[in-house]
């Protein structure tokens, strides 16, 4: 049996690693409210213009617009977005898994990566996939402006002509205890070719200058809601693991209790033992 | 007194404005006014000054441009930003401000001045609805 100093010793340590987890939980579940505070805020802007790109994109011509523009693909883009921090139970595992997973089959040669969190260019790095840009450490202190930024140089990728398709991978967030990988086509854009409902409106300056100034938007908004689901997930999943291990710490902490109270009453007896034998052992 | 509906919404936030019975948006091509009863449609904006009347009260908000989406006598403006004359920060639009004068042109020439200018326009109009 180990002996006091030793199990105490243990005890302190967990103890304080218990204290570290229920900090980082807490921490999590304000950053989660938050992030979830913000995807709401974000859903109405991005309800009303897919609404009036729906209304528009039937009257107008395809091919003028190279965001429209849908090509035969060799080359393939992919945006992962994962975090910058680990700690957060199998949250950027399992983005990172599903991510490579879609990527081998369709030919790591073929395929360019834009990475968000450190986590997911690290990961591709190391396995010397072909990185065009990375977007680290910007998490913090997120804005508009950093989707803004992001979705520039990619869009930037695909009108080039480098890639004929965009995919994003995300996590996407259902509930606290619950996320799931995303993979979606961010471009060329696609639209159910729709009757459009309201026939008698008014456009201006043009439809076609409108569905120009909308689009750009709608993408500007797209990545924004992917880096909002995300870190809305990340925090959660961190949240739960955090949670875990505070339980888990708990329950050590009770077994190591019940193993240090044992040692030291065998401790005691002992001693007792020798002082009793001790006594014995003068008084014949 | 003949109102109608005004909704303004960002990325960042939500704002019902009530019944208002006036509205002056910034278009592409010249400032145009909306009443109650206003044609269905879809305009685009750019950078400039919105005016909202509410019984005669009288609201100033600068936006960097959206569009605005009228429908029977509700209207929805879509705006990548917009600030309430007395919410803008004046000193952060003059540095602004200071930042595109300075900006260099650099290799990409088209591209850049078309965001110093868009910066600069930004700017100005910021200043100036901060004023009202």
């Amino acid at each position: 049996m180990a002996n006091l100093k030793d199990i105490r010793d243990r005890i302190k340590s967990v103890k304080s690693i218990q204290k570290v987890t229920k900090a980082m939980k807490m921490v999590s579940a304000a950053k989660m409210r938050r992030a979830q505070e913000r995807m709401e805020q974000a859903r109405p802007y991005s309800q009303s213009l897919e609404e009036v790109i729906h209304h528009i994109l039937p009257d107008v011509d395809r091919e003028i617009f190279s965001l429209l523009d849908v090509r035969e693909i060799k080359r393939k883009a992919y945006v992962i977005v994962a975090a910058d921090r680990g700690l957060s139970g199998s949250f950027n595992a399992n983005i990172l898994k599903a991510a490579q997973n879609e990527i081998d089959t369709f030919g790591k040669e073929n395929v360019d990566l834009f990475c968000i969190g450190k986590k997911a260019r690290d990961y591709f790095k190391r396995r010397e996939y072909t990185i065009i840009e990375s977007h680290v450490d910007f998490w913090s202190d997120m804005e508009f402006d950093s989707a803004m930024k992001i979705g520039r140089s990619i869009v930037d990728h695909f009108v080039s002509g480098k890639v004929d398709e965009i995919h994003v991978l995300y996590n996407y967030f259902i509930s606290v205890g619950q996320q799931k990988v995303k993979s979606e086509v961010l471009l060329p854009l696609s639209y159910d070719e729709k009757e459009s409902s309201i026939s008698d409106r008014l456009y201006e300056p043009s439809k076609e200058i409108l569905v120009k100034s909308l689009i750009p938007r709608h993408l500007n908004v797209q990545m924004w809601k992917y880096l909002l689901e995300s870190y809305a997930s990340e925090q959660a999943a961190r949240m739960m693991a955090m949670e875990n291990a505070t339980t888990n710490a708990q329950d050590m902490i009770k077994d190591l209790t019940l193993q240090f109270n044992k040692a030291r009453q065998a401790a005691i007896t002992t001693e007792m033992l020798e002082i009793v034998s001790g006594a014995e052992a003068l008084s014949d | 007194m003949n109102v109608f509906q005004l909704e303004i919404v960002t990325p960042t936030s939500l704002l019902d404005q009530g019944k208002i019975s006036y509205l002056r948006c910034p278009g592409l091509d010249g400032s145009f006014g909306i009443m109650h009863n206003h044609r269905e449609g879809i305009i685009a904006l750019g950078v400039g000054e919105i005016k909202v009347e509410t019984n005669g009260k009288v609201k100033w908000l600068a936006t960097s441009g959206g569009f605005v989406e009228i429908s029977q006598n509700r209207v929805k403006m879509l705006l990548e930003t917009v600030e309430a004359s007395k919410n803008i920060d004046t000193k952060r639009a003059e540095e602004a401000l200071k930042r595109a004068k300075n900006r260099r042109v650099g290799s990409n020439k088209n591209i850049d001045e078309a965001r110093r200018d868009i910066a600069l326009l930004r700017a100005v109009n910021r200043l100036k609805i901060s004023k009202k």
